[in-house]
């Protein structure tokens, strides 16, 4: 389904993209006209596949979909950033937690083709290489995790978390972590692993 | 899996309500309540009308009254963390905060908030009940413990909103836009009670959207607070809440807005509890009076019983915090 | 990981555990270098980076999508199967039924009770009736929603207490009892009665619990010729592999099953389902691979439960504390087919404290209902929720501090097996004593008492006490470790590592015996094709089961590395041992030679060691034990509880790595804190018999915000030199079982409402505070 993949610079912020692409094409969307509609917007018809661009841990990606195909979906099987998980897809889980602009989101509760814009940020895109994130190092290192399957999300919400709050209190990580469930119940873990990636984010370990 | 449907996202007001004419066309602006619904196939969907592109109706923005018009694309984060409604009109920052999850909250828009469909498990679930054009409420006799006390009649839903019951309270009205033009009508009387009509949750006609929600300034020494009580400590909807607006003269309550969650099919304005503490001191016998008060209208199915409890627990709750100023909640 | 000596042994001079000669057992370890301290897991790095490839996201060429149509009725015969329209929608590659020759097959839901794989009678909600496979899930759906079934729909009958009513409608022509009424007797129950001070009776009921875990049942299937390869999220490859074998009569050797990462079964994941089969049979047809996942909905009605639990207990007591009687039945149901819908109920009742006089009796019936399946610590957590209650009231009726009272009455052998068997170890009274001690226990209940009622906020402690009946492990188990020329190592077993960090234990196993570092590990496991057998991992077993195993795996690479050291050091076996990176001479140290310059290995290249599991000590029963204790506040005007604090004192033999033991106490406690408090699963009973509550908003986990802020876990260290060579226990489920009363015990010292059903949360709560408000 992917036809083209043009690398680009893992420095492009999503207002970087904005300006190359226009705010009105960051959303717009190529491909077929229905009749009827206005110059300011294409009408995805259901039996067609529609081109769409997803900019994902700094690449773009274009992409062929079905409109209801979500975001999870097209990560998942059409990407294969089998690193976001699905559990519920019904928004009752956080195993498909991703960063949309840095804010968690559920990738599920999202259609691919309103993710365009957006710098979709999934939990390759932490590493460094070969290198985990600090995210990643403390929950390995906390142990913050039995069959990991919920960690993905898990590990995306906490760094959603620690962006916006560097310095956040037990209450304010319990809060944060609350929109991911972990069966195998490795909170605690958790807790502590957030907090730790959180002191050496800011270097202070 | 959902079904397909067109979609499209226009980049005007004007353009989304031409698209919105479309037969079976839904709305969508954070998506994280309409997916649900059509993953359940409570309804269909020929055609997705995206708003989300419509930048002007996002964010916060002051009146020149000192009042607030919150754009309906407004995230429920950005409203729960908006410095001006933190300090004004703190139960709506709070009713905010409370609803489902941070990913949600980040998602999920206040238009869509107030706009969205009831949890009822049948209504959910594949059962073509009374509200979905069917014959029969399946609630009635059935596993109804998270259903109303209050205004039943027919379809037993519970408004699901946490940001409604504290925006009623604070007297917030929506700014409602169709081919027609332009309507304001408050919130209050934005949701429409099974009463008058059990196949539609609110006002709207298909083809309007609502574009702001607006609330009036605050009158000074306003104290609000939002209190909501949930089987799960995260992640779920109100067994029964309250959101409180309140005024006081010399220690005596000058006005008060009451309304419910978690307890009728609409954010459920308590008059009663409103009259019993007006022009009082909220000690502990006007207190317990007016938890009595709120209850008494109460008709409990067989399995919500306990609301009646739980209710006169919260508003006993929040009146006492009222009167010593603590923070509730 | 460099590949030099450095890299490989972990510390040079170490002492390495003694090898035994062959055939010899040997010596409990002493002092552990690896074994016992906190090591992060050994595949936390794929995990953490998204590199683990769990089932669900494997993708092949070609690869198709599977759904199943499944009965919306909890009790209906199908008419007509419809698939005319389906057939036709893009994308859709195969629909199979009941009239699909190569779905013609028998699934066992018991080996006595086969049934069509697409049975024409659908005994519960969820049940198959079609499948398809198309390009894409979204098609799969679609065609799902198109094909046209007409239904018989017939009377039902979900709610267990009414199974037995004459006017119930049969699940089965026979009846609806799965068997007679199970009873079991010792002593004299009426005469234990008479002999106590305190008598006192109480019903129970704990909730129908759903698993859920987070990763959703199915699996990827495809063929190559005749060879039928499956990657399932599973906790046992090898019962995969036989029962699909057995249902498709394939031999074993064509159908390999692989498994390596799976994300959580908690017993739902011990057998394969039908999906697989479908999977399978889709994949046959279509000629391409198959990716059958449920969705969230679907594992909530046809992939287990803990089955709800009807109790009654009586119980007698002495004024010191010595229980006379016990009395207790149970009425359960496995669902619609034979799932052991009261199995071990009655276990703690019958073993955990000493009391001569017990009889209990459990009643399985069958309901149109989705069939159980065994979900950590079978019926133990229904069965502690009662005693560990009762407990509880008793010392309060008697006046004794509940902590004194089950110190009374510990057993030293188990009771309700023949003969009295004796524990090989029990750290039961270790648990009580040191765990009450570290949590504060009388001092808290001091504090507590002496303490002014806080507005409506109410405190409150409470604890109960456990055995698990299993955890001991068992054969079989080989192992399989191949010591590569220059000292690193190759495990190859065929055991699951289901989260509870089977691997990272293992490897530490291989690591003190061989001192190397767990690093150069590489682990093989969990693939019928290439791994070594192994019964499935749970019943808290798999470390007692393999880790021995393992354990002499290793000896038997070192044994031979002690035959080629001898020969090349013109020596005598029983004169060297391993010191290090080397074999030393124990006389002479100048004789030595390291393990990479063996001349013997760097012949073969590798040694191979094999080690199989050992036989339990005979007459003696192997089990583990734990004491959780808890805090709690409530608000007794709304009826809502924080639980603050929470202790798990456990006695599992050797802990073998702290920090994977720790985190299986505290999600044993969550998960434990997710029955007595948020999760039930809602029939619409008077209605349509459906699930209502068939999603993860309705039917609730425990969040980040439902659990104790404050954990403590307080391993009591006892290792069983009997039960094992590792001194190993089981600890997965013992962690769970008496979490749910603990609450109930700490809620009614909190606001002296005793709640005998689950869960305790507003809902029921409130209701009870305003029937009988009392002050604590
Ligand atoms: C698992 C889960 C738990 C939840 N828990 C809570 C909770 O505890 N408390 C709570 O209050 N809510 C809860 N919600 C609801 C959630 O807050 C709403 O889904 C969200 O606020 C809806 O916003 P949205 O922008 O995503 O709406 P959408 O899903 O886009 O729309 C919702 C509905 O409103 C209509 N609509 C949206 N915007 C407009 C508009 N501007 N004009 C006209 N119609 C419009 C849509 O057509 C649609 O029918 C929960 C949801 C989920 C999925
Ligand atoms: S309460 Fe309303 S929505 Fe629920 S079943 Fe009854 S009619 Fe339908
Ligand atoms: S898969 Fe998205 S929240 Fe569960
Ligand atoms: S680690 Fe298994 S669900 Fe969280």
């Amino acid at each position: 389904m992917e036809f083209d993949e043009t690398k680009i610079k893992m420095s492009v912020t999503r207002r970087g993209f904005l300006t190359t692409m226009g705010v009105g094409a960051a959303v717009a969307v190529t491909g077929r006209y229905a009749s009827g509609a206005s110059s300011d917007e294409t009408v995805m018809l259901p039996e067609e596949m529609a081109k769409i661009r997803l900019h994902v841990n700094g690449r773009v990606h274009r992409l062929l979909v079905e409109p209801r195909w979500t975001l999870l979906f097209v990560l998942r099987e059409k990407l294969g950033l089998t690193g976001t998980k699905v559990g519920c897809e019904r928004g009752e889980c956080g195993a498909c937690t991703v960063l949309m602009d840095n804010i968690p989101r559920y990738a599920c509760m999202t259609l691919a083709v309103e993710a365009q814009g957006f710098e979709i940020t999934t939990l390759e895109g932490l590493m460094k290489g070969e290198d985990l994130g600090r995210v990643q190092e403390a929950f390995l290192e906390h142990d913050a995790f039995q069959c990991g399957y919920c960690t993905p999300g898990q590990i995306m919400a906490a760094e959603g978390l620690l962006k916006d709050d560097p310095e956040p209190s037990p209450d304010a990580i319990r809060r944060g972590m609350s929109g991911n469930l972990c069966r195998c119940g490795a909170y605690t873990h958790i807790f502590e692993a957030v907090d730790e990636a959180g002191k050496r984010k800011r270097g202070k370990s | 899996m959902l079904s397909n449907f067109a979609y499209v996202q226009p980049q005007s007001l004007k353009a989304a309500l031409k698209q919105l004419e479309t037969p079976e066309a839904r709305l969508h602006a954070g998506g994280t309540d309409l997916l649900g619904c059509l993953r359940e196939g409570i309804f269909g969907a020929k055609k997705i009308v995206s708003i989300s592109g419509l930048n002007a109706f996002k964010g916060v923005r002051e009146t020149s009254n000192g009042g607030l018009r919150i754009g309906a694309l407004t995230t429920i984060t950005q409203v729960e963390r908006h410095p001006a409604i933190r300090s004004r009109f703190r139960a709506l920052s709070q009713g905010a905060g409370e609803v489902a999850s941070p990913q949600l909250r980040n998602q999920g828009t206040i238009g869509g908030n107030i706009c969205q469909k009831p949890r009822c498990w049948y209504y959910r679930g594949e059962f073509h009940c009374l509200r979905k054009g069917g014959e029969r409420c399946y609630a009635v006799g059935g596993e109804n413990q998270y259903h109303c006390i209050f205004g039943g009649e027919n379809c037993f839903i519970v408004h699901p909103s946490d940001t409604a019951p504290p925006l009623v309270a604070l007297e917030a009205v929506v700014r409602i836009v169709g081919p027609q033009g332009t309507r304001s009508v408050p919130v209050s009387r934005f949701h429409v009670p099974p009463s008058e009509d059990f196949r539609q949750e609110t006002v709207l006609a298909p083809d309007e959207m609502v574009t702001e929600i607006i609330l009036p300034p605050a009158p000074s020494g306003l104290r609000s607070s939002y209190r909501k009580v949930r089987a799960r400590r995260a992640w779920d909807f109100s067994l029964a809440g309250m959101a409180l607006a309140i005024t006081f003269k010399d220690n005596t309550v000058q006005k008060a807005r009451v309304v419910f969650s978690g307890v009728a099919p609409v954010p459920w304005r308590s008059k009663e509890v409103e009259v019993a503490i007006t022009g009082r001191r909220l000690d502990k016998e006007t207190v317990a009076r007016a938890a009595d008060a709120a209850v008494r209208e109460a008709e409990p199915m067989e399995k919500n019983g306990y609301k009646i409890s739980l209710l006169r627990g919260v508003v006993e709750e929040e009146l006492l915090a009222a009167q010593s100023g603590e923070s509730p909640g | 990981m460099k590949n030099e000596e450095k890299g490989i042994y972990f510390a040079e001079g170490l002492a390495v555990p003694e090898t035994p000669e062959p055939g010899k057992d040997p010596k409990p370890w002493k002092e552990t270098n690896v074994v016992g301290k906190s090591r992060p897991r050994v595949d936390g790095y794929e995990r953490v980076s998204g590199s683990a490839m769990y089932p669900s996201d494997y993708s092949l060429p070609h690869m198709l999508f599977g759904a199943v149509l499944r009965c919306p009725y909890p009790n209906a015969k199908i008419k007509r199967v419809d698939t005319r329209k389906a057939e036709q929608m893009p994308g859709v590659r195969a629909i199979i039924s009941a009239a699909t020759p190569e779905a013609r097959v028998l699934w066992p839901y018991t080996p006595h009770m086969k049934v069509e794989l697409f049975d024409s009678h659908c005994r519960f909600e969820g049940e198959a009736v079609a499948a398809v496979a198309a390009e894409t899930p979204y098609q799969a759906s679609d065609a799902v929603r198109a094909i046209d079934v007409t239904y018989e729909v017939l009377p039902f009958v979900t709610d267990e207490r009414k199974a037995m009513l004459s006017d119930a409608p049969k699940v089965h022509p026979a009846g609806n009892r799965v068997g007679p009424t199970e009873h079991y007797s010792r002593g004299d129950v009426a005469k234990g009665f008479e002999e106590a001070d305190v008598v006192l009776e109480e019903s129970y009921r704990t909730e129908c619990e759903i698993h859920t875990p987070m990763e959703l049942h199915g699996c990827l299937a495809y063929w190559d010729g005749d060879l039928l390869n499956i990657h399932e999220s599973t906790q046992g490859v090898y019962a995969v592999q036989s029962k699909v074998a057995e249902v498709l009569d394939l031999p074993l050797s064509k159908v390999r099953v692989m498994g390596r990462y799976m994300g959580g079964g908690f017993g739902s994941k011990l057998q394969p389902g039908k999906y697989t089969v479908i999977a399978a049979i889709l994949a046959k047809i279509t000629g391409c691979p198959v990716k059958l996942f449920l969705t969230r909905e679907e594992t909530y009605l046809c992939t287990g439960n803990r089955p709800a639990s009807n109790m009654k207990l009586k119980a007698g007591v002495t004024k010191d504390g010595r229980l006379t009687a016990l009395d207790f039945s149970v009425v359960g149901s496995g669902g619609a087919y034979p799932a052991g819908g009261t199995l071990l109920v009655d276990w703690l009742v019958k073993d955990l404290y000493l009391c001569p006089n017990v009889r209990t009796a459990a009643t399985d019936v069958y309901t149109n209902a989705g069939p159980a399946r065994p979900f950590r610590a079978p019926g133990h957590p229904q069965g502690a929720w009662a005693l560990e209650q009762m407990m509880d009231a008793l010392a309060k009726a008697i006046d004794m501090d509940p902590v004194a009272l089950r110190l009374k009455n510990i057993p030293s052998y188990s009771q309700a097996r023949k003969g009295n068997p004796p524990y090989t170890t029990t750290g039961l009274a270790a648990c009580l004593k040191e765990g009450a001690k570290a949590f504060g226990w009388e001092k808290r209940r001091k504090e507590i008492a002496a303490e002014k009622p806080n507005g409506s906020l109410r405190r409150g402690v409470g604890m109960a006490a456990c055995l698990w009946v299993a955890g001991g492990g068992r054969p079989p188990s080989t192992i399989i470790l191949k010591l590569f020329s220059d000292g690193s190592v190759n495990l190859n077993m065929g055991a699951s590592d289901i989260g509870t960090g089977t691997k990272t234990v293992m490897a530490m196993v291989v690591a003190e015996e061989l001192n190397v570092h767990t690093d150069v590990i590489q682990i093989e496991h969990a693939d019928t094709g290439t791994t070594q057998f192994a019964t499935p991992s749970g019943g808290s077993k798999t470390v007692p089961t393999e880790a021995p195993a393992v354990r002499r795996a290793a000896i038997h690479v070192k044994q031979q590395l002690l035959e080629m050291a001898a020969e090349q050091l013109k020596a005598d076996v029983s004169d060297l041992r391993f010191k290090g990176n080397a074999i030393v001479h124990g006389n002479d140290d100048a004789k030595k030679v390291t393990i990479k310059d063996l001349k013997g290995l760097k012949k073969r290249g590798v040694v191979v060691g094999v080690g199989y599991r050992g036989p339990n000590p005979e007459g003696k029963v192997v089990n583990p034990f734990g004491v959780q204790f808890c805090e709690v506040e409530m608000d007794i005007r709304t009826g809502e509880i924080r639980i603050v604090d929470f202790l798990g004192a456990n006695e599992s033999g050797r802990v073998m790595d702290r920090l994977t033991f720790d985190n299986q106490v505290f999600g044993g406690i969550t998960m434990g804190i997710g029955l007595g408090m948020t999760e039930v699963r809602v029939l619409d009973e008077g209605g349509s018999g459906k699930m209502l509550n068939k999603n993860w908003h309705d039917y609730k986990l425990p969040t980040a915000l439902d659990v104790s802020p404050r954990m403590t876990s307080f391993p009591i260290e006892l290792p069983d030199p009997e039960a094992n060579i590792t001194g190993a226990k089981g600890l997965g489920e013992p962690v769970t079982i008496p979490t749910a009363a603990a609450i109930a015990n700490a809620v009614y010292h909190a606001c002296g409402v005793r709640m005998t059903e689950t869960p305790i949360n507003p809902t029921r709560l409130g209701v009870m505070l305003s029937d009988r408000p009392k002050e604590a």
